[in-house]
């Protein structure tokens, strides 16, 4: 029987230099790993980029056979709270490690979903145990970690990858695998997924479950049934004028899909620009889209920033209609 | 067919209502009395708060004892003359057919006219004459009206059931009806009724009927309804009034939860503010209210709190410009809680199998809802084999292969190749 698990996690890479994206940063960590010292560092971007990748072969690397025994990983949207960094954090950190290299390594992933004291708890412990113990933080927005621990760390951007580097990886997979798979079909994930290589390998794990040669035709049904709420028919329910409607979309989406806030609102803006819409509107929109995005890292409840936006959109769609 | 519970699970024997066993003792003797000759006291007179079983144990008596029970109610002797119409009945206690009779009189608080005059007059004339039990029911038996009326009536008193008693009449009609529920989920129902029996089966009814099984979910969002005529007074002054103060002191008068008044004013925007402009600019209003519930959130900064009740009524009242009011627009319930509780045992199991990627693939248990969820439903609906080695994997459990294969047929194909 063929072993079976989700590939992501199955082709993650294990060393830095089995990474394919984010050269730059590869090579930085790379001279962490000969000096044998590890600054605290903060890595920043969007999803599927490799960060967490990144930090676990770094302890790789740098710790060899029994890596994870200096390595401590905790993802801050589970466990935030400033008890938990009081306490699990601390009972971490401030123990020796033995062996050649003097510090562990502190994996906080999701930093960024921390509330503001329990970062504030976090900059004083990493201060008082940086003999023992580094950190590196996993953040989407590095604008949500506080001053004085950014200015305490060294910060690496990742980005998105490119199309070659994902066409490097995924193929890499579909050899091992014995995929069928056309380049229309790899055209279709870069396209859909963007340089999200989490996203890319679980659309062609899905695709390939489907058990035959996989054309553009595949990946796109993959997609659609994997978001089956349509952003578009939303946008066009509230451009008509049914904000009820649509806001009962919206609730559909989030609350039954569990789509997450920014990802409807990227959505959003594509079909925006993508609509037929006066031109000057496309802009002003912009604006309007702009602005809820920036609330939604702020705001409490994403339903409520994004019907804000569907009330703007019902506006628009009023005015366009008189000519406006 | 449509049936009310409190008509179909009406008990029938005085062993099946709840609570108040001292009054019905004392009614049960008074009533068996009129078997050796007429008591002192020609008629009882029941009192107490609504829904606690009055009525219901007079029927019970009549129908334990084998009595002839003639029921009459407000509209049946609003005047003297109505009353004298029925008075012939209580001039015998044998019928006919040689059952005893009782008389009761239901709804007194109904009667109108004062002890000297008009029905009461009536009722009183009635008692003093009676050859039967003549049953009284009123909530305020010390209502001055009945002042003369009292000197003739044995006065029993009917309390609240304890919620322990309620909660054992709504399991019996559980029992009755096929549902099962937890004793929390029933207690609460219980006690949000204000322990009327009554409105307590209505409520049951309401979010029961129909259902195999009723979780606490379903009930909870019960906890507003008593709070529904604050809150709609809240609501009225924010979306009608012209004036800041006004709309921001709508709070102060009442004592409501800010969360639960937010979701209220978010779901009725929409009717109530029916203009483009206005429902944009109502909406925005909204929008930063919630930005700075976030704000407070993650800062904890409470003082921010008064800005998020600016933007909820006041930013909100202010908004209503265009919109011309069109009458009376009811209302409604917040969708968004209704929503909460339907997807609730959804999101349960989505958060689970978050739980056990979150293990194996180093990420939250939120993104792996979001980043593998729909993934693995798509490889669980489609392909056995790669399903069952993920399922083995990550170590879940029958219940979540069910779920992420969408159906029993495609889960037990995939159980059986786990073996």
């Amino acid at each position: 029987m063929v072993a079976y698990e989700l590939w992501t996690e199955k082709y993650r890479p294990h060393n830095l230099g089995d990474m394919i994206n984010q050269k730059e940063i590869v090579e930085r960590l790379e001279s962490f790993v000969v000096a044998k010292n590890v600054p605290h560092c903060i890595f920043a971007g969007p999803p599927g980029t490799g960060k967490t990748t990144a930090a676990l072969c770094l302890a790789h690397d740098l710790y060899k056979e029994g890596w994870r025994e200096h390595l401590m990983e905790l993802n801050a949207s589970d466990e935030r709270g400033i008890n938990v960094v009081r306490e699990t954090v601390k009972t971490f950190a401030r123990t020796r490690s033995i062996g050649e290299i003097p510090f562990k390594i502190m994996i906080l992933d999701e930093a960024d979903n921390m509330t503001r004291d329990a970062q504030q708890a976090l900059r004083r412990t990493m201060e008082r145990f940086t003999e023992t113990c580094r950190f590196i933080l996993i953040a989407n927005y590095s604008g949500k970690i506080i001053e004085p621990i950014q200015s305490r760390c060294a910060p690496f951007r990742f980005t998105y990858l490119s199309r070659d580097d994902q066409d490097a990886y995924l193929r890499r997979i579909i050899e091992k695998e014995n995929i069928q798979i056309e380049d229309k079909g790899l055209n279709a994930i870069f396209e859909v997924c963007g340089g999200d290589l989490r996203r890319a390998v679980n659309t062609l794990q899905a695709a390939a479950s489907l058990g035959k040669n996989i054309d553009e035709e595949t990946v796109y049904s993959v997609i659609g049934r994997a978001n089956p709420v349509d952003v578009r028919d939303m946008i066009i329910l509230a451009m008509k004028g049914d904000f009820i409607k649509a806001r009962e979309k919206l609730r559909e989406m989030i609350m039954k899909y569990g789509v997450a806030g920014i990802d409807i609102i990227r959505q959003i803006h594509i079909e925006i620009f993508r609509s037929g819409i006066p031109e000057k509107w496309k802009v002003k929109l912009a604006d309007a889209i702009g602005e809820i995005d920036f609330r939604l890292i702020q705001g409490a409840e994403d339903e409520v920033q994004l019907s804000a936006l569907l009330a703007r959109l019902v506006e628009a769609g009023y005015e366009i209609q008189k000519g406006g | 067919m449509y049936a009310a519970w409190t008509t179909k699970h009406k008990p029938h024997s005085l062993t099946e209502v709840v609570g108040n066993n001292e009054a019905i003792q004392n009614l049960t003797d008074w009533v068996k009395s009129w078997d050796k000759s007429i008591p002192k006291k020609r008629a009882a007179f029941l009192y107490g708060p609504p829904g606690v079983g009055k009525t219901v144990c007079i029927e019970a008596l009549a129908h334990d004892l084998g009595m002839e029970l003639v029921e009459k109610n407000a509209s049946d002797y609003r005047t003297a003359d109505m009353v004298k119409r029925f008075a012939g009945l209580a001039s015998q206690y044998r019928t006919l057919f040689s059952h005893k009779r009782m008389i009761l009189l239901d709804e007194l608080d109904g009667i109108t006219g004062t002890a000297d005059k008009g029905g009461v007059r009536a009722v009183i004339e009635v008692v003093k004459e009676a050859h039967c039990p003549v049953v009284l029911i009123a909530n305020d038996v010390y209502n001055p009206r009945f002042a003369t009326l009292r000197h003739y009536c044995l006065l029993i008193e009917f309390k609240k059931p304890t919620v322990l008693q309620v909660v054992k009449r709504l399991k019996e009609i559980c029992r009755r009806e096929g549902i099962t529920a937890e004793e929390e989920t029933l207690k609460f129902v219980a006690q949000r009724s204000g322990r009327d029996v009554r409105s307590a089966i209505n409520d049951l009814q309401a979010l029961a009927q129909g259902k195999k099984h009723l979780a606490y979910e379903d009930v909870s969002w019960l906890a507003e309804r008593n709070r529904k005529e604050v809150i709609f007074n809240v609501l009225r002054t924010i979306f009608y009034s012209r004036d800041c103060t006004e709309a921001k002191r709508a709070l102060d008068t009442a004592d409501v939860d800010q969360d639960m008044l937010f979701q209220w004013i978010y779901e009725n925007v929409p009717h109530q503010l029916t203009d483009p402009q206005d429902l944009a600019k109502a909406m925005d209003s909204l929008s930063l209210a919630d930005l700075y519930r976030g704000r407070i959130r993650s800062s904890q900064n409470w003082s921010l709190l008064r800005y998020v009740l600016d933007f909820m009524t006041a930013g909100v009242a202010m908004a209503r410009e265009r919109t011309k009011p069109s009458g009376w627009v009811p209302f409604r319930f917040p969708e968004r809680i209704r929503w909460l509780s339907r997807t609730k045992s959804e999101r349960d199991m989505r958060s689970r199998i978050g739980m056990k990627i979150r293990r194996k693939c180093h990420v939250s248990s939120v993104v792996a809802v979001k980043e593998f969820l729909p993934y693995m439903k798509i490889i669980f609906e489609s392909n056995a084999a790669m399903a069952s080695g993920i399922a083995e994997w990550l170590g879940l459990d029958e219940d979540m292969v069910e779920y992420l294969a969408g159906g029993k047929r495609q889960a037990k194909a995939i159980m059986k190749t786990l073996g």
